[in-house]
């Protein structure tokens, strides 16, 4: 497969050509995005267009298959196409699996956030409703319910908002990290590293970590190179599409 | 000592091995509800009695004052704890859904509290409904494939409700090996019925 067309290896014109064909054809384009969904710590936006290309895409080869074993001239060929097709058919389901991975890990954080929410398809938000009412009404039924009576209805909310006053307003107390503890919900971790690589030369990235004399200095990064970088100084760049994680 | 309890209850999560699910321990999740039960009580009565003191509860700072805190943060991290408890373990449950499909062996069944077992249930309607609308089964295909056709042999006799994609209706004796589609063989393999033969 071509998994390795991008790789700046010394190579003839016809097969730079070749390269780009291929590596802008759908199943590639799929094969990227799955490859940052997979890497990247967070969810990505939700590659409707592409999926629904990849899905007749399917049907056709599906419908080539099919054609091509009931004529039985030509068994080969069959298993080569059939081949391909499982290939596609494993980048698609592991694509919309690490998503529902992802979702089922932090619904709560994703649903609170708008950014986060409107990367999702149709049937993604509405799986992860469902997903959140579900948990919601177990831990309500197998603590909150149990609990004394004033701690119910307020707190039950505490593990997905912000207002938690945990009746703290009996004694006008503000204590901000007690809230805090209370009101964690799971989220994905930014700070993680990732490896990446870029397609174009690219400058001008700003580093979030390191020491501090050395944050105010600009990354740059050299075509097809790999780096071992920290998720949230690239996540634009991963989302314009200009960097690709591995 | 308050809040020892509830400690205890997610310590023994945290020293489980990861994905392995331990009895669900009701003994004691029941007493921290209690204790939580108890601190209430107490908050109520420290309360009452500052109140009949006739002091302002709101700006008053004596020891009774102290005290009430002391039993509101109690509750306040029990509470933290159970819920990390509880929403911990269907982290793992949800783990298991992936891992062993929809239907809970019995070894299983009797680690989880009646609560989670209706958790499991509805959590793999939701799963098995978004996949009935993307029109893919997300359940298969859980490694790249190689090749199309593996090679399998029968651990346990399976008579019914054999699917194939071909139609065929294969005689899966124990023991007996057969060459099959990757993705019919998957879900015997993951239910135990079949192992894949290297190779």
């Amino acid at each position: 497969m071509a998994s390795r067309s991008v790789e700046t290896e010394p190579s003839t014109q016809a097969e730079d050509d070749y390269n780009a064909m291929l590596s802008t054809t759908d199943v590639e384009l799929l094969k990227r995005a799955w490859r940052n969904e997979k890497a990247a710590p967070e969810i990505l936006p939700f590659q409707s267009d592409l999926i629904a290309r990849v899905r007749e895409q399917i049907e056709l080869m599906e419908e080539t298959v099919e054609e091509k074993s009931t004529l039985g001239t030509d068994p080969l060929s069959v298993s080569l196409y059939q081949m391909d097709l499982d290939r596609t058919l494993f980048l698609l389901r592991s694509y919309l699996r690490i998503r529902i991975l992802k979702i089922e890990k932090y619904m709560f954080h994703i649903q609170k956030t708008d950014e986060l929410w409107n990367r999702l398809s149709k049937d993604e938000k509405f799986f992860t409703e469902r997903c959140s009412d579900d948990l919601k009404k177990h831990l309500e039924e197998s603590v909150l319910s149990k609990l004394p009576e004033n701690y119910q209805s307020r707190e039950r909310q505490s593990i997905i908002s912000e207002e938690d006053d945990m009746r703290l307003d009996i004694f006008k107390f503000d204590l901000p990290e007690l809230k805090s503890i209370c009101n964690r919900v799971p989220e994905p971790r930014l700070d993680t590293f990732v490896l990446c690589r870029s397609k174009d030369y690219l400058t001008g990235i700003q580093l979030g970590d390191g020491p501090v004399d050395d944050r105010s200095k600009l990354f740059e990064m050299e075509a097809g190179v790999l780096y071992f970088i920290c998720y949230k100084s690239i996540k634009p760049l991963v989302e314009s599409g200009k960097i690709e994680l591995l | 000592m308050y809040g020892r309890k509830a400690c205890q209850l997610v310590k023994e999560f945290a020293s489980g091995e990861k994905d392995q699910l331990t009895p669900f321990n009701n003994d004691l999740f029941d007493q921290v509800i209690s204790e939580c039960s108890q601190h209430h009580h107490e908050l109520q009565s420290l309360i009452r009695k500052m109140q009949e003191e006739g002091l302002d509860v709101q700006t008053a700072r004596n020891a009774d004052h102290y005290g009430a805190l002391i039993h509101l943060f109690s509750i306040v991290r029990n509470k933290r704890c159970l819920t990390a408890y509880v929403y911990n373990r269907t982290e793992t449950i949800r783990n298991l859904l992936w891992k062993i499909g929809p239907v809970i062996p019995k070894e299983i069944e009797e680690k989880l509290n009646h609560w989670e077992e209706e958790y499991f249930k509805k959590h793999s309607a939701a799963l098995r409904d978004y996949m009935s609308k993307a029109l893919v089964d997300l359940t298969v295909d859980m490694v790249p494939p190689k090749d199309p056709y593996i090679q399998v042999r029968v651990l346990e006799d399976i008579r019914e409700g054999i699917v194939l994609s071909d139609n065929k209706n294969p005689n899966f004796a124990r023991h007996s090996m057969h060459f099959l589609k990757r993705t019919d063989a998957e879900k015997y393999i993951s239910r135990g019925l079949m192992e894949e033969l290297a190779g």
